[in-house]
Order: structure tokens, then sequence, then C-alpha cells
């Protein structure tokens, strides 16, 4: 493999990856920017997508956990990879308006660390619930082979430059850029998205001129969460799936937030793709020997992360599409 | 009936009682206008009218057009009628000129309106009619308004406000800020705004150009209404000027 095809793998990795940080990261962000709501629970949706996702896609045979116990091991719908990429998002949009309603709507007004402790206390209790459930053990979420029977999805595909990379990873990098260029064009060119976009910047205002905020707010809570839904989904088969994914990729995906710059859906794409591209970049360099020492990089991807982070918000406090007024 | 009643409105700022009691009508069709110094209470007060939390309307009345709206939420006032435009004129800054003056039509859409029966004597006006009554911001249509100057980005809070259907428009120190040159500009379009037919309340500091527009006036100090008489007596009156507006 030639140093170029070795780069361009790690490019596509790391484009991969960074989808679906970008996938949580926008609807995160705009979020924290509009409702100025820190939700921890981020990572619960999609904790919640990848296992509705696995159990509409796939019969599953739980190996442990109370289900199990009770005799309903046999799990799960089998109706394909299809279903589930419009089930999931549809179920967790629902779980979310019910999340803004019930949850979020009388934090609003309160202080951060209230809303970091009522979401984190939720995300502890989803992850504990599902591991009751479901059990530790990690259940396997086979790629899907085919959509719609013809449709092939898994496997390699050759490349050019390239050679030979796995097609469901060029699948999710697809699917993340369709949906965040309909909610891109959702925020920018239609008037719910105005009202968004103004209630980010001052929300009394938007609200001094007649308009219903609340109900912006419901929705934008709403796609927030029906992305991170997707993102379990897509990213369901390329990681285990166990009950500890949701708080695992809580992190990155805040990095991602205030790298990018809060409130910003440009931000979370470009911090996205720095993060992912970051991660895959450690993880895909030759580990280098000199004399007798061995440098590994991969163990290093996770604190590349924090160090990349550290610099970008040395450089640029605000995140990288930030503005100063709206502080993460 | 006054187009706009207090009735010994208390507002308070957490435990802090600002408005003591304040007690003043707008007529249909004036320019009515309340002053005071500086930590008077006048923004309070435009913000206990506009339903803007907080200050906290403990007790007291605010009625527009014979009904009780204290305590409704802010976007139930303004779709009721009420405009405001605050202090710092808040225009969106990440959004352009058109944006900003289309904001103020969302309002009418349905799902917003949903529930509401909304009436208006004065409906909001057309785009074009803002752009022929505002050449600078027709030429800036597309510009951020964060790069608008000080006295565009006012004239930009006015003529977002106008848009709206509004029978009372509340300004907030309008001149605050601004060049005298400009000053003109924004009293000319106040002037206009006001011949054709809409209420105001003009909040100032700068007593002197606030006399010369309005009809009648209002005096505030320490939460409290100290005077209350046309612009004319206001004038006159040396000994309240004096104490409570120093000039
Ligand atoms: N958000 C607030 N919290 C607490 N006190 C406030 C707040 N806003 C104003 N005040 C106090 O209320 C009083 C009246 O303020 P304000 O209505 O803004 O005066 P002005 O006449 O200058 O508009 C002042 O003493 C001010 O310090
Ligand atoms: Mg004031």
């Amino acid at each position: 493999m030639s140093i170029v095809s070795e780069l361009a793998v790690i490019l596509l990795n790391g484009l991969q990856q960074g989808a679906i940080y970008v996938l949580l990261a926008v609807g995160l962000s705009i979020i924290l920017g509009t409702l100025k709501f820190v939700n921890f629970a981020h990572g619960a949706l999609y904790l919640v997508g990848t296992y509705a996702g696995l159990f509409i896609a796939l019969d599953v045979t739980l190996s442990s956990g109370k289900l199990q116990e009770w005799g309903y091991g046999e799990f799960g719908l089998g109706w394909g990879f299809l279903a589930a990429l419009i089930l999931v998002p549809l179920f967790v949009f629902a779980v979310g308006l019910l999340m803004e309603r019930f949850l979020a709507r009388s934090f609003y007004d309160r202080p951060d660390t209230d809303q970091i402790l009522v979401t984190f206390g939720l995300a502890i209790v989803v992850q504990e619930l599902f591991r009751v459930l479901f059990g530790s053990n990690s259940l396997p979420f086979t790629q899907p082979e085919y959509i719609l029977s013809v449709i092939p999805v898994s496997g390699p595909m050759q490349l050019p430059i390239v050679g030979s990379f796995p097609r469901w990873r060029l699948w999710v990098i697809a699917i993340t850029a369709v949906l965040v260029g309909i909610v891109y064009l959702l925020v920018e060119h239609t008037d719910f998205g105005l009202v968004v976009r103004a209630g980010t910047r001052d929300a009394e205002m938007v609200r001094l001129l007649g308009i219903k905020i609340s109900r912006p707010y419901l929705v934008v809570f709403g796609i927030g969460a029906a992305l991170a839904g997707v993102a379990g989904v897509v990213g369901g088969p390329l990681n285990v799936v166990n009950p500890t994914v949701g708080m695992n990729i809580l992190v990155p995906a805040f990095l991602t937030v205030v790298i990018g710059g809060v409130g910003t859906i440009t931000g979370a794409v470009v911090g996205g793709l720095i993060i992912g591209l970051t991660q895959a970049t450690l993880i895909g360099l030759p580990s280098v020997t000199i004399a007798s020492f061995t440098l590994n990089f991969s163990p290093w991807s996770q604190v590349g992360l924090y160090a990349i982070a550290a610099i970008i918000l040395l450089v640029r406090p605000q995140g990288i599409f930030g503005n100063e007024e709206v502080a993460p | 009936m006054s187009l706009l009643e207090l009735d010994d409105v208390n507002a308070y700022y957490g435990e802090s009682h600002i408005l003591r009691g304040v007690t003043m009508n707008v007529e249909e069709g004036e320019i009515c206008a309340l002053l005071g110094r500086n930590g008077a209470g006048k923004t309070t007060t435009l913000r206990s009218i506009a339903g803007a939390t907080p200050p906290n309307v403990r007790s007291g009345t605010v009625s527009f057009k014979g009904e009780d709206v204290t305590g409704k939420p802010a976007e139930d006032v303004s779709a009721g009628g009420i405009s405001l435009v605050p202090e710092e004129r808040r225009v969106f800054p990440n959004l352009t000129v058109a944006e900003n003056l289309h904001l103020a039509e969302v309002v009418n859409n349905k799902s917003n309106t949903w529930g509401r029966s909304l009436t208006f004597e004065h409906e909001g006006m057309s785009t074009e009619d803002v752009y022929a009554q505002f050449p600078r911001l027709d030429e800036r249509r597309d510009q951020q308004a964060g790069t608008l100057s000080g006295g565009e980005q006012q004239m930009l809070a006015i003529a977002r406000a106008l848009k709206q259907n509004t029978d009372l428009l509340l300004l907030d120190e309008p001149y605050e800020g601004l060049a005298p040159k400009i000053i003109e500009d924004v009293e000319d379009a106040v002037q206009r705004i006001s011949e054709d037919g809409t209420t105001i309340l003009l909040v100032e500091q700068n007593a002197a150009a606030a006399i010369k527009l309005a009809d009648r006036a209002y005096v505030v100090d320490q939460g409290q209404i100290v005077f209350d008489g046309t612009a004319e007596e206001l004038r006159e009156d040396e000994a309240t000027r004096e104490r409570y507006l120093g000039v």
C-alpha cells in the first residue's frame, strides 16, 4: 500500500468517525446555543438510538440481563436496516419532545450546574436501566448487507487511490452529509430557522416580537434528539453495542461542540471532522521505533482529542465559528 | 377608557421593590412621554407593560384596550398590539436587515397564532412601505444588522416594530447615544408614526427632546409618578424639571 493510499484511508476513516460526532454535535450545539440547555443526556439518546436500531433491524438473542432471565431473550423485530433508519429518528424525535416538555423546559431558567446534574443523572439512569434489561454483555450489531435487497451496503468497496474501503463507512458519511444538509437548509432558509437563529442571540426579543418561541424550542430539541438517534443507528454496526456507548460518546461530542463554537452548524461539522481526523490519524499512524524504544500512537487517540481541543480553545476561546457573546 | 391604563402597579426585581404604585394612562393617538433620571424606573415600567420578566408585577393591573394584560407572557402582549423598542435596540446582529424585518411577520404564521384571535386597528406596515420610509435600510437589506451604525440600528428597531401589527409603540430611550443629526431623523420617524395614528409611549432621559414631541408627560422618580400633566405644563414647571430631571 502506498503512503498516499494509506493517508487516504486515514482521511476517510476520520471523515466517518467525524460524521458520527457531527450528527451528535449538531443537535447538542443548537440545543445549547438556542435553548442554553446543557444536555448531558444527549449520549443517552445515542444509546436509545443504537438499541432501538438494533432491535428494529435484527433478531437478537440476549445473553444476559433481566429480559433474558425472564425468558424474553429472543428479542428484536428483524425488519431490516432501512426500517431502523426511518423509524429510529422518528422514535427518538418523540423521546426528545417528551424530554423537552417534561424535563428540559423547567430547567431553562436554572443555572448550568442544575442542568448538568439533572441530565447527567438521567443519562446514568437510562444507562443502568438498559444494563438491567438487556445485560451488560456486548450485543452484535451486524452490518446490513443490502438495503431494499438490492443496494449493497457492507463489505469492501474498491475506490481509486484509496484502494479497498469498507462500504458501510462510506454510507455513514453520505447519510450524515444528507441529514446535516437538510438541517442546514431548515435553519438557514425557513421561518422556523429564522426564529431559531434569532432566538440563539436574544430569545426575549423574539418573544417581544410576538413569537411563541416555546414551539420552535420543542422542535429544535426533537431534531437534535433525532440526529443523535440516527448517529446511534448508523454508528451501531461500527462499534460494540453495550449500555456504556452513550457515556463514551458524550465527551467527544461535547469537545466537537466547543471546538466548532456553540450554536453553529458549520462549527459542529468542522469540529466533528477535526475530532474524527485527529482520532483516525493517531490510530492509523504506524508505530515508530527509535533505537530500542517503540512509540505507538493509537493509545494516545483519546488524549489527542483533549490536546487538539485545548490548542484550539487557547487560540479561540469561543470555538472556531462561535461568537463571543454566546459563552459555551 | 384609555388605550393603556396602569393602576397601582408594584413591580419587583427579586426582593427589591422597584415600581411603587405606578398609576398612569396613555390615551389613544397621543405621544405620551415618561421621563426621569437614570435608575428612576422607566425601563421597568415599559417591561412591566410588555410582559417581559423580570420584573415581576406583584400587584396592580396593566390594562390595554380595556383588557387586563397583567402577567401575560410577552409574546401574547406583543401579539395583542403592544410593541416594545427596547433600550439597547436589540436588533439581531447575526441576521440581515431583511431577516430582522421579516421576523416581525413570522408572528402571523398559522403555527404561531393557533388558538388566538388577533384583531388590530393598525396593521403592520408592508416591507415596501418600511423601505420607502427608511431608505438607508433599503440600501442595506442584505447587510448583517450587527454591522449597522447606531442610528441605523435604531431605525431598524423602530422599523421592525412598525412591521408588527401595533396599536401602541413603547420606545425606550430612542435617542440614546445618537449624534444630534441622527436624533433629528429619529424624531421625524416618531412624528410620522404618530401622524399615522399609532399611539406612542416615549421614554427618555433627554427631557427637552421628548417634551418637544409629546402631548403629555409623566415624570417618574424612585418608582413613583411625581408629575403628571401636559407637555406645556411640564415646560413651565421649573421646580419639577430641576428636581427630577436636572434641566
Ligand atoms: N435586572 C435587574 N435586577 C435588579 N435590579 C434592577 C434590574 N434592572 C433594573 N434594576 C434596578 O431598578 C431600578 C430602575 O431601573 P430602570 O427601570 O432600568 O431605570 P431607568 O429609569 O434608568 O430605565 C434601578 O435602581 C435599577 O438598579
Ligand atoms: Mg432605562
